[in-house]
């Protein structure tokens, strides 16, 4: 199967030496266009038309980062398939985040973080992790997000109705970001040494051994297709021990989890004493009055910790 | 040789990184602060998968399964913690918690 495949054998193509594809102050300029689009989309107080500019200017930087690294791999270009799949899914993917960041409405942002995923699983295919593109699409688009929204759904707030017409129905924390300015120094002055490294100083990292692919096709042990079933042999004779406390883990966590969601937030005053229409506010369960905290077997209603209504 | 060198993939890894700090570090609301550190997990991700191609070996997908399990436990945890907090001060607004900056 993966002799038939023409991209299976091939290895990555040599590193690019110091300055040849990025030169850092071309990294420089666009890290500050990005920061600026970024800060114009961010949700604040800005006009409409400031957050159109912002994500045009997002996008120009975007642009040009393709265009040098296109310029740079078009001389490298074997296999145009590969390689045009792996800028559609790249694009795909930094647009879903961008919006996760950017989007006023945490649901719209759970959802642009599932395209996000699907992007990051087209990615993992391309590098031949079938097994997991296929785990990350089940345990995050499938598991994850839905105990996302599950919770966007139950934890929805009233709003305040003086809030500008642009976004009526919406919180203010929502609509108002905090210190855009000054996180996406922060962000992109960390991106932009990040692509310094990963572009300038890439004589560090080791050559590549003889791949795993090119020793399974030619050994004569009993032949294992496909990058599947040789991870499972790998994880089972090399990864025992993280594997089981990888489930202990999990165990831990789901029990805490339970622990967590059966505590029962006490309402400060019972809802029949409270007139219909005003909101009683939940108090909090741990405060110094010991007739607050929740009891098992009472008999008074304002203290069971699970009463049966 | 083929198409792509490793800081491709590098790359995107590392710009995702980078808009997911960010949101973290911007948005207010809680829920979208977690599906930023989900953004970062990401980026890291696919970091570790394109190492993992580039060496020819499985080390580097076997971390990203170790990654997601992390990432689930964590989204567990944390978004119970967030049905909890909601429900004492009902609002979703990480600076309602101001008091615990210390």
């Amino acid at each position: 199967m993966l002799a038939s495949h023409p991209s299976a054998l091939a290895v990555f193509a040599p590193l690019a030496q110091t300055g040849e594809v990025l030169a850092p102050a071309a990294i420089l300029v666009l890290c500050v266009i990005a920061g600026v689009g970024t800060i114009m989309l961010l949700p604040s107080h800005l006009k409409p038309n400031w957050r159109k500019l912002g994500g045009a200017l997002l996008a120009f930087a975007g642009l040009i980062l393709l265009a040098l690294l296109l310029r740079y791999s078009a001389n490298l270009n074997r296999n145009v398939a590969h390689t045009v799949y792996f800028w559609i899914f790249s694009a795909i993917g930094l647009f879903g985040a961008i919006r996760v960041v950017t989007h006023r409405q945490p649901v719209y942002s759970a959802l642009y973080f599932v395209l996000t995923v699907f992007a990051s699983a087209g990615l993992f295919v391309l590098l031949l992790a079938e097994f997991m593109a296929a785990a990350l699409v089940i345990i995050y688009a499938g598991a994850i997000l839905v105990t996302y929204v599950f919770v966007i759904m139950l934890a929805v707030q009233a709003v305040t109705p003086d809030s500008t017409s642009a976004a009526r129905h919406l919180t203010d924390y929502d609509n108002h970001s905090r210190d855009p300015f000054i996180a996406s120094a922060i962000g992109f002055a960390l991106m932009g040494v990040l692509l310094f490294v990963i572009f300038d100083r890439a004589e560090g990292v080791p050559k590549p051994q003889t791949s795993w692919l090119a020793a399974m096709t030619a050994s004569k042990a009993p032949q294992v297709e496909g990058t599947t079933q040789n991870l499972g042999i790998y994880l089972f004779s090399n990864q025992q021990i993280s594997l089981e406390l990888a489930g202990l883990l999990l165990t831990i966590a789901m029990v805490g989890a339970i622990i967590i969601a059966r505590r029962r937030v006490l309402r400060s005053e019972p809802a029949s004493a409270a007139p219909a229409e005003t909101v009683v506010f939940p108090a909090t369960p741990v405060d110094d009055n010991p007739h607050s905290i929740p009891v098992y077997g009472t008999e008074n209603p304002a203290q069971k910790a699970y009463p049966e209504t | 040789m083929t198409e792509l060198a490793l800081q491709h993939y590098l790359a995107v890894g590392a710009i995702m990184f980078a808009i997911g700090l960010i949101g973290f570090m911007t948005r207010r609301n809680l829920i979208v602060m977690f599906l930023c550190t989900e953004l970062m997990f990401q980026g890291v991700a696919i970091n570790l998968i394109a190492f993992a191609r580039y060496h020819g070996n499985f080390a580097g997908q076997a971390f990203v399964i170790f990654v997601l399990v992390i990432a689930a436990a964590e989204a567990s945890l944390a978004l119970g913690l967030v049905v909890l907090l909601f429900r004492q001060k009902n609002t979703l607004d990480a600076d309602a918690w101001r008091e615990m900056r210390g």
